[in-house]
């Protein structure tokens, strides 16, 4: 560590709390990729990071990169928050994340297949009990016997994982329905890029800027075989959805039309776009409406989002849907629990990546251990995702705890129960200097004919003082996340300290 | 048995739409006990027609309409040879239905669906009509019993979304009330029900048959719903609790689901300023005799007259 004076030292009195520093070893110094960057924010003071800060937080309002967040009736704009003290990954440490995420999204893809189209046989070998499958909301029985090209239901998948004390990657939770939060991703790379771009004159990074040409390429490889020059359109429920942001910057990236249920019409079990040209054919539909909304005739009769007739041209097979409709029974937290054993049974090896320790409410055995010790666990709500309804057994009260023990016992198969993780921390900006804060990390895997995952991911951070919930509808931050090109990490290895 | 069906369903709308899409079951299954020697579904006006199968094994029908149109007719026609069916052969114990791989195995047959949330006073009922039972066919016949006591048969008497506590205030209903209402008691004591949709040839004995033609000829009657029970070790029971008697040759199945929601004949969207009507009609003749098409025609009205943007329609209920 360098050598700040006491009285502007950002990093002074650093003490990373109990829980794996990702840049700080337990005795206080910094790990070996870390070891420029700390230098460099050791020799910024408060006031001059404020105003870098200031100046990414101006870029973002000037380029309206906002998220939403929903309080009582109404949602209120933010400007998205990022802390400028950026997230490193070793070359080779990322390579084997990157395979771990590629495995388990091929593990799930075989299942999704298997339920829809091939028999659930996953199913009737009891890997995952069939009552489970059909009792989750998210199964669509509309999605049955629909083939996905190269067995692809998920082609966006966005992973959560979360490092633990022992600094292992573990899976938190998948999100294999519309995963959001790329376009932050790109976002924040090119704030920091534009803002601090001497912190990146020590790093060979990844680049981060290319998600439009990949996503782009992945789509087309899941027209239907029919099609020579597939068009692919993104379709959003419009300007009123809190990632509508996301679906315009994802739709422009690719150089391909946003468009809304009502610009699209099924002719002759086929789908067309209407454009100043005419009717144009589509293809591929990268869709950011949830399964119940995007076809009133055969899902629910009130939307007014999607397209009617959908599902018969789907049924037809003249276009792809991405993801696939009904992804949602896979990525239901109470089908979390049996991931690890659908790796190994569809491709017989065991995980890189390991789930989160996890107790499942519908099974009697694991309810008892949980339920005897529930304050030093975490409890899920198996349907809701940004954090909502999530109880951290240590920060619950006494009331709290009896009342997530009573609707656990209400509706077993509504809830898991997992260990808590002392999720990995960073330094970031507080105040007047870098403190701990705990961090997740959500990487973005594409799968088309072929599984790609992009380099980092977005890092969330909870920005209070131990919280350890990052989403931003609950006050998280983010931060740029820097995957290490693999010159560093050769040198690393040669020096015997990256992980 | 074998069985000649016209089944016509007729959307008219107050003024020209410019696009409709349907999904449509209409289509006889075709299996051990009923085969299906022939079936035509026709458009007007003339579309194409593209033929799936659904996750119950139904078979769907998608049609889709984009010229301006102001009326929306489908006819189906099917022939079909039918088998009479035996009663479950074993007697069943109750204890049989709280096996696990029985209760994983129908679980969806088991759990609430959208037309069939049996509240508390359900539930009581359901509890203290099998209370004398022995065994689960004697149960399934108790539960059928009681649906009869609570509901009289009236057609047009409730509308599509009517509750279980609902029809039972009412005491009135169609056979999908009926149907409804048995497979919600059947549920409520742990067994598993389910329903179907079909046509009926209405011999003239039945209370659906205010609309027979006489002579003892062909008949007319709407689409019909009944229900099946799973009986451990025999598989499903099938029973019509509207008319109470077996279900035999004379039904000839579509498809089944948790509910009508699952096997509903037509359900659809249009697009335009305009209200529909629509009706329906079935003429189910055997073979040998004489077709003498007769019509039930109950308007409804489906869609408020409002804006010009999409309206739901659907079919009307099973009568």
């Amino acid at each position: 560590m360098a050598d700040p004076s006491p009285e502007t030292g950002l990093l002074d009195g650093y003490r990373p709390v109990d829980a794996f520093d990702e840049a700080f070893d337990a005795d206080g110094s910094a790990r070996h990729g870390y070891r420029h960057i700390v230098e460099r924010f050791s020799g910024l003071d408060a006031a001059e990071l404020k105003r870098l800060q200031r100046l990414v937080n101006e870029e973002f309002r000037r380029q309206g990169i906002t998220f939403t967040v929903y309080s009582e009736e109404e949602g209120t704009e933010r400007i998205w928050p990022m802390d400028l003290f950026p997230r490193l990954i070793a070359a080779a440490e990322w390579d084997e994340l990157a395979r771990g995420l590629s495995q388990r999204i091929e593990a799930l893809n075989l299942f999704l297949a298997d339920v829809y189209v091939g028999g659930g046989e996953a199913l009737s070998d009891g890997v995952v009990p069939r009552w489970l499958v059909v009792s989750s909301g998210g199964f669509e029985r509309n999605a049955m016997g629909i083939r996905m090209p190269h067995g692809t239901h998920c082609c966006i998948a966005g992973i959560d994982v979360v490092r633990g004390a022992d600094g292992r990657y573990r899976v938190l939770e998948d999100n294999l329905r519309n995963p959001s939060g790329i376009s932050y991703v790109v976002e924040n790379r090119a704030a920091m890029a534009k803002v601090c771009n001497w912190l990146f004159y020590d790093h060979p990074v990844e680049p981060a800027n290319h998600y439009g040409q990949m996503l782009r390429s992945t789509l087309e490889s899941m027209a239907p075989a029919a099609a020579d020059a597939p068009q692919v359109v993104v379709l959003t429920p419009g300007i009123f959805n809190s990632a509508y942001f996301e679906h315009a910057f994802l739709a422009r990236s690719m150089g391909v039309e946003l468009v809304e249920g009502r610009d699209l019409v099924v002719d002759g079990h086929r789908v067309y776009a209407r454009t100043i040209e005419g009717l144009v054919e589509v293809n591929v539909i990268y869709r950011r409406i949830d399964d119940d909304f995007l076809d009133p005739v055969s899902f629910r009769a009130d939307s007014t989002l999607g397209v009617p007739g959908l599902l018969g041209a789907l049924r037809a097979g003249t276009v792809t849907v991405c993801n696939a409709l009904g992804n949602g029974v896979a990525d239901d937290k109470a089908v979390y629990p049996y991931v690890p054993d659908l790796i190994r049974y569809y491709l017989g090896v065991e995980p890189i990546i390991d789930n989160v320790a996890t107790y499942r409410m519908w099974d009697l055995d694991h309810r008892r251990q949980a339920l005897s010790r529930l304050d030093e666990l975490v409890v899920k709500p198996v349907g809701a995702s940004g954090g909502y309804g999530v109880l951290i057994g240590p920060h619950a009260t006494a009331d709290e705890l009896e009342e997530a023990k009573a609707k656990i016992e209400a509706e077993p198969r509504e809830w898991i129960v997992q260990e808590l993780v002392a999720l990995s921390t960073l330094p970031s900006f507080a105040e007047e200097r870098l403190e701990p804060r705990h961090l997740d990390l959500r990487p973005f895997v594409l799968t088309g004919a072929q599984t790609q995952v992009f380099p980092g991911g977005l890092t969330r951070v909870a920005m209070r003082r131990g919280s350890l919930i990052v989403n931003s509808s609950q006050g998280g931050g983010s931060k740029d996340t820097w995957v290490l090109k693999p010159e560093l990490a050769a040198v690393g290895h040669a020096e015997g300290e990256l992980r | 048995m074998r069985l000649d069906i016209k089944y016509r369903i007729h959307f008219r709308y107050s003024e020209a739409v410019t696009e409709s899409q349907n999904e449509v079951r209409v289509r006889p299954r075709d299996d051990d006990r009923q085969r299906l020697l022939s079936f035509l579904l026709t458009p007007r006006p003339a579309v194409a027609v593209l033929h799936a199968v659904d996750y119950w094994g139904t078979a769907v029908s998608h049609i889709g309409v984009r010229t301006a149109h102001d009326e929306l007719e489908l006819v189906a026609e099917a022939s079909v040879v039918t088998a009479a069916r035996a009663d479950p052969a074993d007697a069943a114990p109750m204890e049989a239905l709280a096996s696990d791989a029985f209760r994983s195995e129908h679980f969806e047959m088991l759990a609430p669906s959208q037309h069939v949330q049996p509240s508390a006073a359900v539930v009581q009922r359901a509890e203290a009509a099998v209370s004398g039972a022995t065994s689960v066919t004697g149960a399934v016949a108790a539960v059928v019993d009681e649906a009869r006591r609570v509901l009289d048969y009236s057609p047009g008497s409730t509308d599509i979304g009517v509750s279980l506590d609902e029809l039972v205030a009412g005491g009135v209903g169609v056979c999908q009330d009926f149907a409804h209402l048995t497979i919600g008691m059947l549920r409520s004591v742990q067994i598993p029900a389910r329903y179907v949709s079909g046509y009926l040839f209405a011999a003239d004995e039945t209370e659906s048959s205010d609309s027979l033609v006489e002579g003892g000829g062909p008949v007319s009657v709407q689409t019909h719903a009944w229900v099946e029970a799973a009986v451990p070790g025999s598989g499903w029971w099938a029973l019509d609790p509207t008319n109470g008697g077996p279900v035999g040759e004379r039904h000839v199945v579509i498809g089944c689901g948790r509910d009508y929601r699952d096997v509903s004949p037509v359900r659809g969207a249009f697009m335009g300023a305009a209200t529909a009507e629509v009706d329906a009609e079935v003429v189910i003749g055997e073979r040998i005799g004489q077709q003498r098409p007769a019509t039930v025609a109950a308007a409804a009205p489906v869609a408020a007259p409002a804006d010009a943007g999409w309206h739901y329609q659907q079919g009307q209920q099973q009568q």
